[in-house]
């Protein structure tokens, strides 16, 4: 929508008369040279930013050409870090999923006592330091946790093993789906479930035809930025994982490991691993927008 | 389907939206539940809908209790003030859904459901546009899929909050025509609440007018009109100019000009409000008896002469109406003297 917004306005200056070019002009435009100094500025910042830094990662990770590069990813080490990787999402991402979406129900939907508090605690995990969330973990669940000597009776273990990754991972991108579904299901309101109800659906057939296509797209995009974060996650793993190389090693937790070992090849080539899947959610969201876009206009519209 | 509502009361926190209503719906009623905002009117159309559960009191349904029941077991259609479409799914898709999502058993065949989606469409002339989302049509096509959409399950009740409220005036007549016939063609028995005084007038067979969570008076329109209960019934159903009098043994005495005031025999200088319409007021020259009043404001456009005026003995403004082409030209010119001479009042005694 804003896109299309945009694009009608800038297409406004070129379809008017050339004679009259100097005075169609939008009410809210800056002078050429005000404009030129703020777009070189923002663009200025961008490149060395965002763009520059991800270039360097793929140079730093060829720089010892593609052999170097296919041997420092397909090394065992790399292998079970990446596998790691994938199963600690797949399994975070899905429950973080459940517990967002019935998080933002219950707060959009429903008006009870200790609503404000519940929105406060979703985003505690936003504004704790990733590490501490990993400590207390360690500090609960750990051999010489609160919980240790329990647990260890019943020889379960959740701190140094894949558990305790998932836990962790669970606790910091939990934000990122109830947060970006609240939003949009309050601005939603109950009109639509009332309606759906008067007409005889049930609780569940309500959710299921009703209230979830509504949020489909933000549900999608929470999804997508829960698991990027997920996958990427460094201070709360770095904690709770003990670093055992081939058992408890995330792929972050490996280019930390490589780079300080000094091998910067293998440290890069997994860091660019790593962008690469940023860069595909990316693509996989935008596209997914560009396709379903009039869909997802629809849906936002009234 | 009759309707009973008996005793019903309703608070939110500390608001206490409805006050013990009492309302009786026969069977093929057009009822409307006129009032300003917070008179808790929409509060007992989604009470009746089962949107939201009274506190206290009754609720019967053909002489059954439904107060327990939720909305979908009530078979009752609500088209909601904003028309609530689900904006993910077609005009069809909207129109079938009261069908779609019936336990299997009485679920009809997919045939079934789209042929009496077509003649759901037919009736309210979307033939063409089932294939539309909701965001693609105008205010007043919305309305009319929200109405399809709750006719679907074949509700013996119909419920509209503000169905009108959105559009714009063209539209808003011609739809409040059209809902009227269709109201008597399926003989449904009908609720719908509105805030203005025009549509209920047009609209309803009976009005109830409600305020601070009670109906302060129900009947005709006519009779709400010509026999208003209350001085806030008379004030809400059009425009009324307020003076102060007396009543007395059927009189009203305002600014020394008596009136007849027969609804009150037995009262005795009693302190009182009068009302008076404006096209009820007459304007004559200063040497007739009357209340002496000085033009302030003509206004020549619409489809009477609005004349504003200033009465000399308490300052208090008037409006009166004068048809256009009438021979009083020459006294309504701001600052001219003139008496007016009510035709028709309505006192009320103030509140003990």
């Amino acid at each position: 929508m804003v896109a299309q917004t945009r694009r009608e306005l800038s297409a406004l200056p070129a379809a008017a008369a050339p004679s009259a070019a100097a005075r169609v002009r939008l009410a809210t435009t800056e002078s050429a040279p005000v404009r030129w100094v703020l777009i070189a500025l923002g663009l200025g910042f961008i490149l060395l930013v965002i763009v520059l830094p991800l270039v360097s990662v793929f140079l730093e990770a060829l720089r010892g050409g593609i052999g170097a590069f296919l041997r420092a990813v397909t090394e065992d080490d790399t292998l079970s870090a990446i596998r790691l990787t994938l199963l600690v999402a797949a399994i975070a991402v899905p429950l973080n999923l459940i517990f967002g979406l019935a998080a933002a129900w219950a707060i959009a939907k429903f008006d009870f006592r200790g609503k404000s508090l519940l929105i406060t605690l979703i985003d505690l995990p936003f504004s704790v330091s990733p590490v501490i969330s990993g400590l207390i973990y360690v500090l609960l669940y750990g051999a010489y946790g609160w919980f240790g000597p329990f647990l260890k009776e019943w020889d379960i273990k959740f701190i140094f093993n894949v558990t305790g990754l998932v836990l962790a991972t669970v606790f910091v991108t939990f934000p990122f789906i109830a947060r970006e579904l609240i939003p949009l299901m309050q601005e939603q309101g109950r009109d639509e479930e009332e309606a759906a109800i008067s007409l005889g659906a049930n609780g569940w057939r309500t959710f299921l035809y009703v209230t979830l296509p509504n949020v489909a797209w933000g549900l999608l995009y929470g999804v997508l930025l829960c698991n990027a974060r997920a996958m990427g996650e460094f201070g709360a793993v770095s904690v709770v994982s003990g670093h055992i190389r081939g058992l408890t090693n995330t792929m972050p937790l490996h280019v930390e490991i490589l780079y300080n070992e000094y091998d910067f090849v293998g440290a890069f080539a997994v860091a660019s691993l790593l962008a690469l899947l940023a860069i595909v959610t990316l693509v996989a969201k935008s596209l997914l927008e560009w396709r379903y876009g009039d869909r997802l206009a629809a849906g936002r519209r009234h | 389907m009759t309707i009973t509502v008996d005793g019903i009361s309703k608070s939110f926190n500390d608001f206490q939206a409805l006050k013990g209503v009492e309302l009786a719906a026969a069977r093929g009623e057009f009822i409307a539940l006129l009032g300003p905002s917070g008179s808790g009117k929409t509060t007992l159309l989604r009470i009746l809908a089962g949107l939201e559960f009274a506190d206290s009191g009754r609720l019967l349904f053909d002489g059954r209790d439904v107060a327990a029941q939720g909305a979908g077991e009530r078979n009752v259609g609500f088209v909601f003030q904003h028309y609530a479409l689900f904006k993910h799914m077609t005009v069809a898709e909207n129109v079938s859904f009261g069908l779609r999502v019936k336990p299997r058993a009485q679920r009809p065949a997919k045939a079934e459901i789209d042929r009496q989606v077509n003649e759901l469409l037919r009736l309210v002339q979307l033939d063409r546009l089932g294939g539309r989302y909701p965001s693609q049509l105008s205010g007043g096509q919305r309305q009319r899929v929200a109405l399809a959409r709750a006719l679907a399950i074949q509700p013996a009740v119909l419920l509209l909050d503000e169905p009108f409220g959105a559009l714009d005036a063209k539209v808003r007549k011609e739809l409040r025509r059209w809902l009227r016939r269709l109201h008597d063609d399926m003989q449904l028995t009908s609720i719908f609440v509105t805030h203005d005084q025009e549509e209920a007038l047009e609209l309803a067979d009976r009005i109830a007018v409600m305020r601070e969570g009670r109906i302060e008076q129900i009947g005709t329109p006519a009779e709400i009109y010509h026999r208003p209960a209350t001085a806030f019934v008379y004030e809400f159903l059009g425009n009324a100019n307020r003076l102060r009098c007396r009543i007395d043994r059927g009189r009203a005495v305002v600014a020394g000009l008596e009136l007849p005031a027969p609804e009150y025999p037995d009262l005795h200088d009693a302190a009182g409000t009068a009302f008076v319409r404006p096209h009820d007021l007459v304007i004559a020259d200063a040497r007739q008896s009357g209340l002496e009043a000085r033009v302030r404001q003509v206004f020549l456009a619409g489809p009477a002469i609005r004349v504003e005026l200033a009465l000399l003995t308490t300052g208090d403004m008037l409006e009166a109406e004068v048809p256009h082409g009438s021979d009083l030209g020459s006294l309504i010119v701001p600052d001219k003297l003139v008496t007016l001479q009510p035709t028709k009042i309505r006192a009320f005694p103030d509140a003990a």
